[in-house]
């Protein structure tokens, strides 16, 4: 942390935002932004009236706010915190990009696709499939035995069962986008929050047999038995990784607390 | 000495005090044309301003800071997976605009012009079946990209606060990719295009309140047919390729602007 000395040891009045490491370049040979007539958020603000009027306020706050927050914080600034683009980045980015296209080469060369009869609306073939990352949204068309009938109605059914997984769709998607809305807070890693942990896994593992449960018929084992562990696996593996985790934690928030969060504690 | 006089805006008498190398006299010269004409000096102005801008501000990374490196590093390779579906959509891209100078939408002819133009492709065109399998390659594994991404998101933290848009976006993202692999599914017109076609038809029509609008707009019509081709053709060629490249790079703005999420 030697960098951090030159602010750490400063009293409140003599903080300023310390550029290239702490060092004052006094000589005028830092990097200085050019100065120029550009008006302040102050002086457009007292121009305008009305809407624009706040809009400028508004930033003038949200300046100062950054403001504030560089000066308290103890991060070191620098002129330049990078690798140089060339040759460095370049030369990485072009043998991972040439890898990876190289893959998709290897790939198509080795494992051509080919073509099936042509389409015949009067002939049903026995086997209908999407391609298989559409499988997850086609087993979930197949939740008809899930869909509720209610008594009042006389046990029919409130939708069709084809409505029903339109519907499942939609709400498989929609929780997915949700999920940065119900989950908040600084925890990044798994350990820190087991339960959102297990939850991810949840999903993975119903991805993976819901797809499974779509293609029943080429999947040699009885579709009762396939229907039930399509939603018996995921709580499986969601409850295993929630209780590994919650073990693991305790261990592993020390080492957590001691590396990062007592330095820099969550807001 | 000439007898010319030399102001301060004599750039050629400037130029040639210099002693300058040929190189250097023709770079200048170009530049000076140009300048002249458009005034570039103005935006090397702004640029230069923006990058010390950009370069001033940053503050050292946390995983920098407290030297969490040495714990992480074997994670960064799940990091290029953003990357990587980009790439692939490249390759998608390439290959497929190659595709589309040989295939044809139409359900007329025997057994239909589509189907005959993807076995010719596969059969007559030269590299024509390995351009083929490439696209459907570049394809799938761009999809398998996008998920492992979006996991590698989930996991790590990176969706929350201030990338919730972000992770919106890729949702519209990845449910765009399997769009596009849907209608590329259908358009060589076989028999398990058909089927998913009716398959997609009847999800359509399946839509709570907007049903047969929805039918009526994506397959044109309750049946499949030509507009249905058509219709999946300009899907796949046209309004996909457009929306997607647009949000694509939104997406990467955004985490150009934001930086990347970093472990703790
Ligand atoms: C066409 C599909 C997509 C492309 C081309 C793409 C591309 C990228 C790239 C290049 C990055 C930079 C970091 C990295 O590579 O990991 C990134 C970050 C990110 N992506 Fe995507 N992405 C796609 C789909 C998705 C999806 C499906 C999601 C989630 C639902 C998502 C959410 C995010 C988020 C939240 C970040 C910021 C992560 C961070 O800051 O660590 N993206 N994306």
């Amino acid at each position: 942390m030697s960098e951090n000395e030159s602010t750490t040891d400063g009293t409140g009045s003599e903080r300023e935002a310390a550029t290239d490491g702490g060092r004052k370049a006094a000589d005028g040979s830092g990097i200085v932004a050019p100065d120029d007539e550009t008006p302040t958020w102050r002086e457009r603000k007292e121009r305008t009236q009305g809407l624009s009027q706040l809009t400028y306020e508004y930033f003038e706050r949200a300046r100062r706010e950054d403001q504030d927050l560089r000066t308290e914080s103890d991060y070191v600034e620098r002129d330049v915190l990078a690798f140089p683009v060339w040759p460095h980045e370049m030369i990485r980015n072009l043998a991972l990009t040439s890898f990876f296209v190289g893959m998709i080469i290897f790939l198509a060369a080795a494992l051509p696709p080919h073509i099936g009869a042509p389409a015949n609306p009067s002939q049903t073939p026995a086997v209908i499939l999407p391609d298989w990352y559409l499988y997850w949204s086609f087993g979930l068309l197949k939740l008809g035995p899930l869909n509720p009938d209610l008594a009042l109605l006389g046990g029919q059914k409130l939708m069709a069962d084809r409505t029903y997984g339109v519907v499942a769709n939609l709400v498989v998607v929609g929780f997915i986008a949700i999920v940065p809305f119900l989950n908040k807070g600084a925890a990044r890693r798994p350990v820190e929050q087991p339960f959102w942990a297990a939850v991810g896994v949840f999903g993975v593992i119903f991805a993976a047999t819901i797809s499974a449960l779509s293609v029943k018929n080429l999947i040699p084992m009885d579709s009762h038995l396939l229907f039930d562990l399509t939603f018996l696996l995921p709580f499986v593996g969601g409850f295993l990784t929630y209780a590994v985790l919650k073990s693991m934690r305790e261990g592993y928030m020390f080492e957590l607390n001691r590396r990062y969060y007592r330095l820099r504690p969550p807001k | 000495m000439s007898l010319e006089r030399k102001d301060e805006f004599d750039h050629e008498g400037w130029m040639k005090e210099r002693d300058l190398t040929p190189i250097e006299t023709i770079y200048l010269t170009t530049l000076m044309w140009l300048d002249k004409r458009l005034r570039i000096v103005d935006y090397l102005e702004l640029l230069e301003d923006l990058y010390y801008k950009i370069n001033m501000q940053m503050p050292k990374s946390h995983t920098e800071q407290y030297n969490l490196d040495n714990k992480f590093w074997y994670w960064y390779p799940l990091y290029a997976l953003g990357s990587f579906s980009t790439i692939a959509y490249v390759v998608a891209a390439i290959s497929g605009a190659l595709l589309g100078f040989y295939y044809s939408p139409a359900t007329t002819g025997d057994p239909s012009t589509a189907y005959n133009s993807i076995t010719f492709i596969m059969t007559d065109l030269r590299f024509g079946f390995f351009l083929r399998s490439l696209h459907r390659w570049s394809a799938q594994v761009m999809v398998a990209a996008v998920f492992l991404h979006m996991l590698r998101v989930y996991f790590t933290g990176a969706y929350k606060e201030p990338r919730e848009l972000n992770w919106i976006i890729g949702i519209v993202l990845i449910s765009l990719t399997m769009v596009f692999g849907y209608t590329g599914y259908l358009l060589p017109w076989d028999q398990l295009a058909f089927w998913a076609g009716q398959i997609g038809v009847e999800m359509a029509l399946s839509v709570p309140l907007a049903g047969e609008w929805v039918a009526q707009l994506l397959f044109g019509g309750f049946t499949l047919s030509q507009s249905t081709l058509q219709r999946m053709y300009i899907l796949h060629v046209f309004f996909l390729p457009f929306v997607a490249t647009a949000l694509i790079a939104i997406h990467i703005g955004i985490v150009w602007m934001q930086g990347i999420a970093e472990p703790h």
